[in-house]
């Protein structure tokens, strides 16, 4: 137990020390944890984040997924005695005494059993509190366990189901449509998750992430990451969504997530998938996830209907849920609303495969022709007509449009046909929202 | 937690192939209807057949066979291989070694062409009785990207197609489409609608649903295989069997021009076992 409880000290002395946005020392520190490590620092961590909202608790639990009642956590009491000293500390309860909280921290003595780092971090959680924002530890330490699962290397281990209490999470590498791998990782997402849940909004003395615009701004920078890397997690937008129900980005996002898992890569690799006893996906059939793509993007349609690129999408997945004329409808909205040559792009492509299964094949062609003309180094609209033509009887256009595609083979980057990265494509801006996210601590530490 | 690994990403951004690639010359063809027949006999090509040995049955409308051919009309011979990054090592020499094998066995009219897919369609030799344009081809494939299947098969029927001999299509996959854009609907339209025969070799564990039904719908065969250490000799059986192929044509008479013609090829008086395309697709749809 004293290398648990050691652990949460240093673990709360990494968070003071990072520096949001970097792969630092910190980071590498606490990611270099082994997953069992981490594991109880969820459980641990959890404690201390309760007993800074609420001084006075005493009795413990935690309800893993799959679990059906909650697990009751027990510490000795000189353990929990040290708890409360962290407690005291993180939530820069540790000095004035004027405040109830800050007055049974006093009874407790914290304030002299604080080293260095531990004074430092009360100092810094307790002027976050009187300028208006009570949530130091939580806030940088959400951030700390993002970058460390977005920046630092994050360390993998076999399949260990365990018993004891904390989140588990697992892995399926993924290449060319197959699982190639399936292993343990570090909960570096559930910690920072956790942590968010706790936030009391600036000026606020009530707990309510849902409003809290850096909870906000988190969830959309680290979802639209992920997606950007491909590096999937339904639970993160799943939390997300129950917090932030109709905010259009976090829908728009799920909505792309769900037609991500609609995708035959993602969809073989998941059936050729042997999946250890206990763990499964959260991932649907195709239909399924079609469906709720299809959901989510109206939802977020119904909170901002001026979204060109969420109409597009909408259109997109009603297209493979053979909803022609609907899809087309969207799609024509959408190519009239938007500028950026990479949606105009899609949309004439999603909208000529919707136009050639209406019966319209000079709307089609014509669809088709506009998405070349956008990107000439593309082969998907070639590839189209030359279908088209072969389907109509125009065998001299389909060989035609062939070779076409065969003369733009050397063209290989990504960018040259974006057909290719369409489903990380919502995500182009994920970098920039990272950058946004991590600005206010970067000034506040350059302060 | 799903994770594509890194090294999907960097090697999409790879070289497919680096290649001098001739442009291949199309044309058009006579619209009579072709069939591909293997005749069988206990397992064994039955030779000798004539143009009245054949009953044919275009949606159950007796046909007036006008030509048979048995190994008299060149083969046009399109390869049509997964160039993504899950072939490499053995694999790819072996793939390599099988293309090798097969050249060897082309006659000396016969042509051949290598179409290449991952995320990106490749002609990496046009269709061409001078096969060592395709040997440097071969030596030159580099497995990188994702696996557009249903786009490689249906460049490779259009290569078949682009010539009037006989056309055999070998598609080779280790693994399920992940990023075509037509859909597998689109191209077994397409494959009801020509004369190309497909070949399917599919390699590991997943299920080849769509070079089950292309094969199918071609009146080829799918090869469902473990491993790649006997591709060679697979790869030389396939040509040797579509050697062995009768080609029956004939001009459609008495039955509706458009739409789905039922084919039903029988050999008059003898026990045969007939493998053949289950029908056509005509007319637009």
């Amino acid at each position: 137990m004293e290398a648990r409880l050691a652990r949460v000290e240093q673990w709360t002395k990494a968070v003071m020390r990072h520096k949001p946005g970097t792969p630092d020392e910190a980071a590498f520190e606490v990611g270099g944890w082994s997953n069992t490590a981490l594991r109880t620092l969820f459980v641990d961590v959890n404690v201390v984040v309760k007993l800074i909202r609420n001084p006075a608790a005493a009795n413990f639990s935690i309800q893993s997924a799959g679990q059906r009642r909650p697990e009751e956590i027990r510490y000795s009491t000189s353990d929990f005695r040290r708890l409360r000293v962290v407690a005291c500390a993180a939530g820069g309860q540790v000095g004035g005494g004027i405040t109830l909280d800050e007055r049974r921290c006093l009874d407790i003595g914290a304030i002299n059993q604080l080293d260095g780092d531990l004074r430092e971090l009360a100092q810094r959680a307790r002027d976050s509190r009187l300028s208006g924002d009570d949530n130091y530890i939580l806030r940088r330490g959400a951030v700390l366990e993002a970058d460390i699962a977005m920046l630092a290397p994050m360390g993998s281990e076999p399949i260990a189901m365990s018993s004891a209490p904390g989140p588990d999470r697992f892995r399926m590498n993924l290449a060319d449509g197959l699982g190639t791998e399936f292993r343990q990782v570090a909960v570096h997402w559930d910690l920072a998750r956790m942590l968010l849940d706790f936030i009391k909004p600036r000026g606020t003395d009530r707990v309510a992430p849902g409003g809290d615009d850096m909870v906000r701004d988190w969830y959309r920078a680290t979802a639209a990451w992920m997606q950007d890397r491909q590096d999937h997690d339904t639970d993160h937008l799943d939390h997300a969504r129950a917090i932030f129900s109709t905010d259009a980005i976090i829908l728009f996002l799920s909505g792309s997530q769900a037609e991500a898992y609609a995708a035959p890569e993602i969809q073989s690799a998941v059936r050729s998938a042997v999946v250890p006893s206990g763990a499964r996906f959260s991932i649907g059939s195709d239909r399924e996830e079609l469906r709720r793509a299809e959901g989510f993007y109206r939802r977020a349609l119904a909170a901002v209907p001026a979204f060109p690129e969420l109409r597009l999408r909408l259109g997109h997945v009603l297209l493979l849920l053979e909803h022609h004329a609907d899809a087309a409808r969207h799609l024509r909205d959408a190519i009239e609303a938007e500028d950026l040559p990479l949606l105009r792009y899609y949309g004439e492509l999603f909208l000529g495969a919707a136009e050639e299964r209406l019966g319209h094949a000079d709307a089609a062609r014509q669809a088709y022709n506009e998405a070349a003309a956008l990107y000439p180094s593309a082969q998907s609209p070639h590839l189209a007509m030359s279908a088209l033509a072969r389907r109509l009887g125009d065998r001299p256009t389909a060989l035609r449009e062939m070779q076409t595609v065969f003369d733009l083979q050397h063209a290989d980057s990504l960018s040259d046909d974006p057909w290719w990265s369409y489903h990380r494509s919502q995500a182009r801006n994920a970098d920039d929202l990272l950058a946004a996210l991590w600005r206010p601590f970067l000034a506040e530490a350059e302060r | 937690m799903i994770v594509r690994s890194a090294a999907l990403g960097a090697l999409l951004m790879s070289t497919v192939m680096s290649t001098q690639t001739q442009s291949p010359v199309f044309s058009t063809r006579v619209e009579v209807v072709r069939v591909d027949v293997l005749v069988t006999d206990s397992g064994r090509p039955l030779l000798g057949l004539k143009p009245a040995d054949f009953e044919v049955l275009d949606n159950g409308v007796p046909q007036q066979v006008e030509f048979v051919s048995y190994d008299q009309i060149p083969l046009n011979v399109v390869l049509a291989f997964d160039m993504s990054d899950s072939v490499a090592g053995d694999r790819l020499d072996h793939l390599r070694s099988a293309g090798a094998a097969l050249l060897a066995g082309l006659k000396r009219n016969d042509q051949a062409a290598l179409v290449t897919f991952s995320h990106q369609i490749a002609l990496g030799a046009a269709l061409t009785a001078d096969l060592e344009p395709l040997r440097d081809a071969l030596d030159q494939l580099v497995g990188s990207g994702e696996t557009s299947l249903v786009d490689g098969a249906y460049a490779g029927i259009t290569v078949g197609e682009s010539d009037v001999g006989r056309a055999l299509l070998i598609v080779f996959s280790d693994g399920l489409d992940t990023m075509s854009w037509l859909s597998p609907t689109a191209v077994l339209d397409t494959a009801k609608r020509s004369d190309v025969v497909v070949y399917g070799v599919s390699l590991g564990k997943t299920k080849a649903e769509f070079l089950r039904d292309l094969t199918s719908f071609t009146g080829g065969r799918l090869f469902e295989m473990d491993k790649t250490s006997n591709l060679s000799a697979t790869f030389v059986s396939i040509l040797e069997e579509f050697r062995h192929r009768y080609l029956v044509s004939y001009t459609p008479r008495n039955v509706s021009r458009d739409g789905w013609h039922r084919l039903d090829v029988r050999i008059k008086g003898k026990r045969a076992t007939i493998k053949a395309r289950p029908g056509y697709l005509a007319g637009p749809s």
